[in-house]
C-alpha cells in the first residue's frame, strides 16, 4: 500500500517542478503532467478511502508514534469521511484540469502549480489529525485560492474580488490560530485526540472562547451569513475551473474543519445540546438569505455563488442537528452538491466560452442552438432543487428524517435556488419570455477565458459538466455509498473510537446498513419542490403575460435593492459584518453554553 | 493582574488591526492593518509559552532539567510568520496590480462587483 503522505507530497513536488520548468515546456505537457498528478491522487485517495471505511487508518510521519498519552509526532488520521473528501477534492481538480485543457489565457503560467498546491492542501486538510496542521493546510488552501482567484490580473474586477477574499479569510485564519493558541494553553497538546482526552469534562470560559474563535474562523470559509460577503465577489471573477473547486469543495471544507474540531476536541467538554441551536440558526438563516439573493442575481456565476451560500447553510443546519442521520445526510448532500454545483459551473464556463458573456440579459435566447449544454444546465437546476432521482434528495431525506420542521427550510431554499437556475435556463436556452431585469453586477462583464479564434465547444469543455451531473444521478444507484456514509458518520461522531485509533487500537467497523426512510413521503416532498421550482421559474419568466395582480414574484427578482446594497464590495464593510457575526456567535455561545 | 497583561495587549492589537481594516481609505493601509492584526497572535503565543525565569530552549549548554520557555509555541510562531509574509506579499502584489489597472489605491474605487 502506498503511503498516504503521497497525496500531499506528490502534488506539492510536482507543483514545484512544473513551476520551475514551465517556461521551457510546451503547454500540453504541463497540462498532461497536472492531469496525471490529479489522477494519481484520485487513485491513491480512493484506495485509502476503501480501507478507511472499514477501519480508521493512522499514519505517523517519520514513525514518531505516541508515547503513552503523549502524541509526539504529527499524524494523518484517515477515517472514511476525511478520505472520502480527499478523493472528492482530487476528482474535482482532475475534472477542472481537463476542462482547462487549452484554456485560461491570462495568467496561465501560474495556473497549474497553483491548482496542484490547492489540491494538496485540500487533501491534507481533510485527513490531518493535528490541529496546528489543520491551520497550516487551511492557510495553504487559502493562499493558493487567493492567487487563483486574482489570476486574471489584466482586469481590475478579479483583483478587487481576490482582495476582499484574501482580507476576510486571512482574518478568519488568525481567529482560528488564536483559538488554537488558547487550546494549547489549556492542554499543552496539539494532537486532536490528545486534546480531546485532556479536556474531557472541562467546561469553562477559556475553552468556550476557543470554540468561538475556531468555529467562526472556519465558518468564514464556509460562507455562513454574515461571513459570506467575500464569496460572491470571489466567485464572480475567478476562472471557471477555480469556481468549481471553490464552490464544490473549498467552502464545504471550511464547515468540515469546524465539524472535525467539534467532534474531537469540544464534544466531550463545552458542547451542550443548546449550543447546537446556534449552528441551526446560522445555517437556516444562511440558507434562506442565500436563496433569496440567488434568485435576485443575473450574473450566472454570482447566481451560482449565492446558491452555494444557501446550500452550505443547509449543511451547517444539518451539522447543528448533530445526529447520525443528519450527519450521514450531510455528507451525502455535500458530495452530491459538489457534483451538481461543479456541473453547473462547468456549463456556465461553456456559455462564457461560446458567447463571451456571462450576464443573463445579454444571453437571452442565444443558447437555443446548444441543446446538450442546455440539457445539462436544466438537469443541474433540477439537481439543486433535490428532485427525485438526484442524490441530493437522498441526503436531504436523511437530514430531515428526525427533524421534520427542517424540511420547510430545505424546501424553500431548494425551490428558490433551483428556480433561479431554471429561470436562467428558460431565458438563455429556450428564449422564453423577455430579457428580464438587469442589474449592476450583471453588467460587469468578464473577459473571455479562451482565445477569440476558437468558438467550437470541444469535448474537454463539455464532458466534465456532463460527468458531474451524471455522477450525482448515478450515486443514487450505488447502495454501498449510503451504507459507507452511514458507517463513517457514526465513526466521525464517536470520539472514543477516534482516540482509540490514534493511540493504535483501531477497531474494525462492520459495514452497517443505513436505515431506510419513509420513501413515499420523501418522494412526495421532492415532487413538491420540483413543482414549486418550475412554477416559480415560469412565473418569473412569463410574468409580463400574467395579469398585473399576479406579477408579485418579479419583486423577488428585480427590486431587492436595499438588501443587495449590503453586498457593497468594500473590504471594510465585509470585515465589519464579520466582526458583528463573531460577536453575535460569541454572545450566543456564552449565553447558551455556560 | 500583571500575569494577564500580555493577553490584554494581544486583544488590544487584534482590535486595532480590525478597526484599521474597517476604516481604511488606502489599500496599503488595509494590508498593513492586517499585518498588525496578525501581530496579536505573536504576542498571544509567546505569552502562552512564557515561564518565569525560564531559559531559552537550547539544550546544548544547559542540562535537560532546567526550566525553559516552551519551544513549541516558538515553532508555531515561526510558521505563523511564514504564513503572514506570504499573504502580505500576495496582497501587496494585488494592490500594485490594482493601481496599474485602475489608477487607484482606495478601496472605495475598487468596488467593481456589488449588489
Amino acid at each position: 500500500m502506498l503511503s498516504p503522505a503521497l497525496f500531499v507530497a506528490v502534488p506539492l513536488t510536482v507543483a514545484a517542478m512544473v513551476a520551475a520548468v514551465r517556461d521551457l515546456l510546451p503547454r500540453w505537457i504541463t497540462d498532461l503532467v497536472a492531469i496525471l498528478t490529479a489522477a494519481f491522487n484520485f487513485v491513491i485517495a480512493g484506495l485509502w478511502t476503501l480501507h478507511a471505511i472499514h477501519q480508521t487508518q493512522v499514519y505517523w510521519f517519520g514513525n514518531w508514534f505516541p508515547r503513552g498519552h503523549m502524541a509526539v509526532g504529527i499524524g494523518f488520521v484517515m477515517d472514511g469521511l476525511g478520505c472520502g473528501l480527499a478523493s472528492l477534492a482530487s476528482l474535482l481538480t482532475l475534472l477542472a484540469l481537463i476542462f482547462s485543457w487549452k484554456y485560461v489565457e491570462s495568467g496561465q503560467r501560474h495556473y497549474h502549480p497553483l491548482m496542484l498546491v490547492f489540491m494538496a492542501a485540500m487533501c491534507g486538510f481533510s485527513v490531518t489529525g493535528d490541529i496546528f496542521n489543520l491551520f497550516v493546510f487551511f492557510e495553504l488552501m487559502s493562499t493558493a485560492g487567493f492567487a487563483l482567484c486574482g489570476m486574471k490580473t489584466r482586469e481590475p474586477a478579479p483583483l478587487a474580488g481576490a482582495f476582499n477574499f484574501a482580507v476576510t479569510n486571512t482574518i478568519a485564519a488568525f481567529m482560528v490560530l488564536t483559538g488554537i493558541a488558547l487550546l494549547y494553553s489549556a492542554t499543552g497538546a496539539l494532537n486532536l485526540a490528545q486534546m480531546g482526552l485532556l479536556l474531557a469534562g472541562r467546561h469553562d470560559r477559556l475553552v468556550l472562547a476557543a470554540l468561538v474563535f475556531i468555529t467562526t474562523g472556519f465558518l468564514v470559509k464556509a460562507a455562513t451569513v454574515p461571513f459570506h460577503f467575500w464569496l460572491p465577489d470571489a466567485h464572480a471573477v475567478s476562472p471557471t475551473p477555480v469556481c468549481v473547486l471553490f464552490s464544490g469543495l473549498m467552502v464545504e471544507l471550511g464547515l468540515f474543519g469546524a465539524m472535525r474540531v467539534y467532534a474531537t476536541v469540544f464534544q466531550g467538554c463545552v458542547a451542550t445540546t443548546h449550543l447546537h441551536w446556534i449552528f441551526v440558526a446560522f445555517g437556516g438563516f444562511s440558507a434562506l438569505w442565500g436563496a433569496m439573493m440567488c434568485f435576485a442575481e443575473h450574473h450566472l456565476k454570482r447566481l451560482l455563488a449565492f446558491s452555494t451560500v444557501s446550500h452550505t447553510g443547509l449543511m451547517t443546519l444539518a451539522f447543528g442537528l448533530w445526529s447520525k442521520d443528519a450527519l450521514t445526510g450531510l455528507f451525502i448532500y455535500l458530495t452530491a452538491h459538489a457534483l451538481v454545483k461543479s456541473g453547473l459551473f462547468f456549463t456556465s464556463g461553456v456559455v462564457l466560452h461560446r458567447f463571451r458573456t456571462i450576464s443573463e440579459p445579454a444571453l437571452f435566447g442565444r443558447g437555443k442552438g446548444l441543446k446538450w449544454t442546455g440539457l445539462v444546465w436544466f438537469l443541474g437546476g433540477l439537481g439543486l432543487t433535490a428532485a427525485p432521482g438526484f442524490s441530493l434528495e437522498m441526503g436531504e431525506t436523511m437530514v430531515t428524517s428526525h427533524a421534520h420542521w427542517a424540511e420547510a427550510i430545505f424546501i424553500l431554499a431548494g425551490a428558490l435556488t433551483g428556480a433561479a437556475v431554471l429561470r436562467v435556463g428558460l431565458r438563455v436556452f429556450v428564449g422564453m419570455g423577455d430579457r428580464g431585469p438587469s442589474d449592476r453586477s450583471a453588467e460587469v462583464d468578464e473577459m473571455p477565458e479562451t482565445s477569440e479564434a476558437e468558438k467550437r465547444i470541444n469535448w474537454s469543455l463539455f464532458t466534465p459538466g456532463l460527468l458531474c451531473i451524471g455522477g450525482s444521478i448515478a450515486l443514487t444507484f450505488w447502495d454501498r455509498f449510503m451504507d459507507a456514509a452511514w458507517s463513517s458518520s457514526m465513526r466521525f461522531m464517536d470520539f472514543r473510537s477516534y482516540a482509540l485509533a490514534v493511540y493504535g487500537h483501531a477497531v474494525p467497523l462492520a459495514m452497517l446498513a443505513a436505515p431506510h426512510e419513509d420513501e413515499k413521503l420523501a418522494m412526495a416532498l421532492a415532487c413538491l419542490r420540483v413543482v414549486l421550482a418550475v412554477s416559480i421559474a415560469l412565473w418569473a419568466v412569463l410574468h409580463l403575460k400574467l395579469p398585473r395582480t399576479l406579477r408579485w414574484p418579479s419583486f423577488l427578482e428585480g427590486s431587492m435593492r436595499p438588501v443587495r446594497q449590503l453586498q457593497s464590495g468594500h473590504p471594510g464593510d465585509y470585515v465589519a459584518w464579520l466582526t458583528l457575526g463573531v460577536a453575535v456567535f460569541g454572545a450566543a455561545a456564552f449565553w447558551l453554553g455556560l | 493582574m500583571l500575569d494577564h497583561y500580555p493577553y490584554y495587549v494581544a486583544a488590544w492589537i487584534f482590535l486595532c488591526g480590525l478597526y484599521g481594516i474597517v476604516r481604511s481609505r488606502h489599500l496599503v493601509h488595509t494590508v498593513i492593518s492586517l499585518a498588525i492584526l496578525q501581530t496579536s497572535t505573536y504576542v498571544l503565543l509567546l505569552a502562552i509559552g512564557f515561564r518565569k525565569g525560564g531559559y531559552a530552549p537550547i539544550f546544548a549548554d544547559i542540562s535537560p532539567g532546567v526550566v525553559t520557555v516552551d519551544p513549541v509555541v516558538q515553532a508555531l510562531m515561526l510558521t505563523d510568520v511564514v504564513v503572514e509574509v506570504t499573504v502580505i506579499a500576495l496582497l501587496l502584489a494585488m494592490v500594485v496590480k490594482a493601481y496599474e489597472q485602475g489608477g487607484t489605491t482606495s478601496p472605495d474605487d475598487l468596488r467593481y462587483m456589488r449588489g
